[in-house]
């Protein structure tokens, strides 16, 4: 039987700022269908070894793969596999939204870049706001947009980095459905959270990163883990409000643009 | 209060109980109280500076006065063409100036702490504002009539003149921020948008007009004696808007919203900040923002294609949104018919390469983008040289243009038609590669090792930036400027192409390969035993 190729696999990373070591000796295989969630106290290191891990840090030790492949964040197979959302995502000033959405899916091939990009637009819930530049766009509609450049191209591994940032309750729960159907799709996700919700509805495993690290398979049942006493229980789904601004009917696809939909 | 008598829904606030200057005073007595050196004492620390100011300041002057001098000995067309059109440029370069930089910052800012603390509170915010209103015309004044009589001076004319162009560009700027100071208070900005416009156009068309006469091309049609006349005309005309205007701020001023206060404050702060850090990058990504969030929407377009092309789709739809971006870059077209006729047609590639080089800065925002961090370029499936070569495309594509429409002036300069073409070519691509070198700058590193400097320790990043571009224009253009054969400028601009859009210098990358190596190396030792 052929040996199942991990689609993250992260061995012996260290990862040092001056006298601190803030990363020593961290393992990790993430298969497809896997999600890991990364927990831990702020300054843990989680931010960093997903740093590490999407290529914007440099480990002092260790070595990363990414679907095989040694990571080199410029080589454009490992931009093609890995779909990360961290804080260093960049707008063009000048672009709207949907402008960046159609950008990024016709930039990656995909088939069919109006309906996806239309539907993805629908889904974190940016329609009436698809002309705006994103200077005018508020901190949570900046993190829709950011996770939504997310799901709008192929992607193998994806990586997030506390994606419930400046989420409302609506949003979390969207999002623990999306990266649960990103599951379902054969994909490998990787996540730091502090969101107890989105921990115990999307992540199989949860490493805790920080004094006493453990690792804690999920058994299969959602909401069942034991990492930690604080996250037995799994938490009730966080309650949403109405939505007043967002179109109760789907949105036209191309914002003005002509529908034209295979799908 | 009794139960029979309504709440005071209709109170009305007396902002007349506070009174904004007594704040202003309690706060100035808290900072000089916190002094720890008189005003005397701090010159006396800095007696070297303020000598060297005297002392360079007293350079300058006389330095003028004799240029003065030199300049009114001269008869020439030349001498008298600038004499009569180099101040109405200048005039128009001012307006243009200060009505820009006004709009840009609203006129009036307050700090966010400003914002926070005292615009929050019942006060009048009109007495608020209006000493630093009046601060802002009065600077723009003084600016506007030194720059105009620095202009009029420097091309030979009078005293009488001299001091009509100073009125005449001190009361226009003056005025202009005024005018844009009641604008901001009625929050229109349509207007000073066109006024800043028309200006930057009249000062384009003077200068052009300068060079066009000085090269034969038109004739003087205004007389030496006219000009002063007009020049009174024209800032008795200012003072009128002056006046108009000042009166109409200062009633505005009090509806001025904290948000647009505020927005310019920071926009000042963030600006200050990245030109004391020499962060040039910084404070243009600064204005493209403000501008975008001043347009806020847009109507989205569809993408064509697929791949990485994608990019350069979108960077022709930028300049469909603001072909203005493309008027200053046509107007360095005259820049070498210009100079040939003036016979600096040797210097014709290094001025023309500068000009296209900072004309096309705007042109590569997207580039700029795309390089100044890699979360944007990592969401893309292409090597970053892939990226880099695209995002130029539409500068090459305008770059070709240039050297086609300059040919012609190029061909009059250099013997044969051969090194004529090159040299345009070169050219173009010396502003292309400059402009693309300087928008993929990065940040200064001030945690890397420093310099020793005369200037004290410095950062290398922040000696390197101030060069960025201009060295790749340089280095191209002066192989034109000594006639050196022309496959030798063609062979620097494919180096230069390669150096700035293909190479990337990774020290840990080489680090790790050489790491790596040794590695091999040792296994290798260790099998032959």
């Amino acid at each position: 039987m052929a040996k199942r190729t991990p689609a993250l696999k992260v061995a012996g990373l260290k990862k040092a700022f001056g006298p601190t070591t803030i990363v020593d000796h961290f393992n990790l295989q993430v298969y497809a269908g896997e999600a890991v969630a990364l927990t831990g106290r702020n300054g843990a290191g989680k931010s960093t070894v997903l740093r590490c891990i999407v290529g914007i840090d440099r480990p002092d030790e260790g070595t990363i793969d990414v679907c095989g492949q040694k990571l080199k964040e410029t080589d454009p197979l490992i931009r093609r596999n890995m779909a990360t959302v961290i804080d260093d995502l960049d707008f063009f000033p000048d672009l709207s939204v949907v402008e960046h959405l159609d950008l990024l899916a016709r930039a990656h091939n995909v088939p069919d870049a109006d309906g996806v990009v239309d539907d993805i637009l629908d889904q974190v819930r940016l329609v009436p706001q698809s002309g705006q530049l994103p200077g005018t766009l508020s901190s949570g509609q900046r993190r829709r947009l950011a996770l939504a450049t997310a799901f709008v191209r192929p992607r193998k591994l994806l990586v997030l980095d506390e994606p419930e940032q400046r989420l409302d309750v609506e949003g979390v729960r969207w999002l623990a459905d999306r990266l649960n159907q990103e599951l379902a799709d054969g994909l490998a996700v990787v996540f730091a959270s502090h969101e107890p919700y989105l921990v115990e509805n999307v992540a199989t495993r949860v490493v805790h990163i920080g004094e006493g690290r453990e690792e804690v398979e999920r058994d299969g049942a959602p909401g069942l883990i034991d990492a930690d006493p604080e996250t037995e229980a799994p938490t009730p789904a966080p309650q949403p409000k109405p939505q007043q601004n967002q179109p109760k009917k789907k949105p036209a696809p191309s914002q003005g643009r002509k529908r034209k939909r295979t799908r | 209060m009794s139960p029979e008598q309504p709440a005071e829904s209709t109170e009305t606030v007396d902002t007349s109980a506070v009174d904004p200057k007594e704040l202003l005073a309690q706060i100035k007595e808290w900072r000089t109280g916190r002094a720890t050196k008189t005003l005397w004492e701090a010159l006396q620390d800095t007696y070297v500076v303020v000598l060297a100011v005297a002392v360079f300041g007293a350079m300058i002057i006389a330095a003028i006065f004799s240029a003065q001098t030199d300049a009114a000995a001269c008869t020439s067309g030349a001498c008298i063409s600038a004499r009569t059109l180099v101040p109405w440029a200048v005039l128009a370069g001012v307006a243009a100036l200060a009505i820009s930089v006004a709009r840009l910052f609203g006129p009036v800012v307050a700090s966010a702490a400003e914002g926070f603390w005292l615009l929050d509170a019942p006060i009048n915010r009109a007495r608020l504002l209006r000493n630093r209103l009046i601060l802002f015309i009065v600077v723009a004044g003084v600016v506007g009539a030194a720059l105009g009589a620095l202009a009029a001076a420097l091309t030979g004319s009078g005293g009488a003149a001299i001091g009509a162009w100073a009125a005449a560009c001190g009361l226009a700027a003056a005025s202009l921020v005024a005018f844009a100071a009641a604008e901001q208070g009625a929050e229109r900005r349509l207007t000073t948008r066109i006024a800043g416009f028309v200006f930057s156009a009249a000062a384009v068309a003077a200068l052009v007009l300068v060079v066009g006469i000085a090269a034969g091309w038109f004739q003087v049609v205004i007389g030496l004696n006219q000009e002063v006349q007009i020049a009174v005309i024209i800032a008795g005309l200012a003072l009128l808007l002056l006046i108009i205007s000042a009166i109409l701020a200062g009633i505005r001023l009090g509806s001025i919203r904290r948000t647009h206060l505020t927005s310019g404050g920071s926009l000042v702060s963030g600006m200050a900040g990245a030109m004391y850090a020499l962060d040039f990058g910084l404070a243009h990504d600064m204005v493209v923002e403000r501008e975008a969030l001043e347009r806020g929407h847009v109507r989205p377009t569809r993408g064509r294609g697929v791949g990485v092309a994608q990019l350069f789709h979108r960077d022709v739809q930028r300049l469909l949104r603001k072909p203005s971006m493309l008027l200053p870059v046509a107007a360095t077209i005259v820049i070498p018919y210009a100079t040939s006729a003036l016979g600096l047609g040797r210097f014709a590639p290094i001025i023309a390469g500068l000009a296209l080089f900072a004309t096309l800065i705007p042109i590569q925002n997207g580039l700029r983008v795309l390089t100044r961090t890699s979360g944007l370029a990592r969401c893309l499936p292409y090597t970053d040289g892939q990226i880099k070569a695209t995002s130029i495309e539409a500068s090459m594509v305008i770059g070709g243009v240039w050297a086609l429409a300059t040919i012609p002036a190029f061909l009059g300069i250099y013997p044969d038609a051969l090194t004529g073409i090159v040299a345009a070519v070169c050219t173009a691509a010396a502003g292309i590669l400059g402009a693309a070198r300087w928008t993929t700058a990065k940040p200064v590193d001030y945690g890397a090792p420093m310099l020793a400097t005369g200037a004290g320790a410095l950062p290398p990043g922040l000696i390197f930036n101030l060069l960025r571009g201009f060295e790749v224009v340089l280095i191209i253009t002066a192989l034109l400027v000594f006639n050196l054969p022309w496959y030798l400028p063609l062979a620097a601009v494919g180096l230069a192409y390669f150096f700035v859009i293909h190479f990337k210098f990774d020290l840990d990358e080489m680090r790790e390969q050489q790491a790596e190596q040794q590695k091999k190396l040792a296994a290798e030792r260790a099998k032959r035993g």
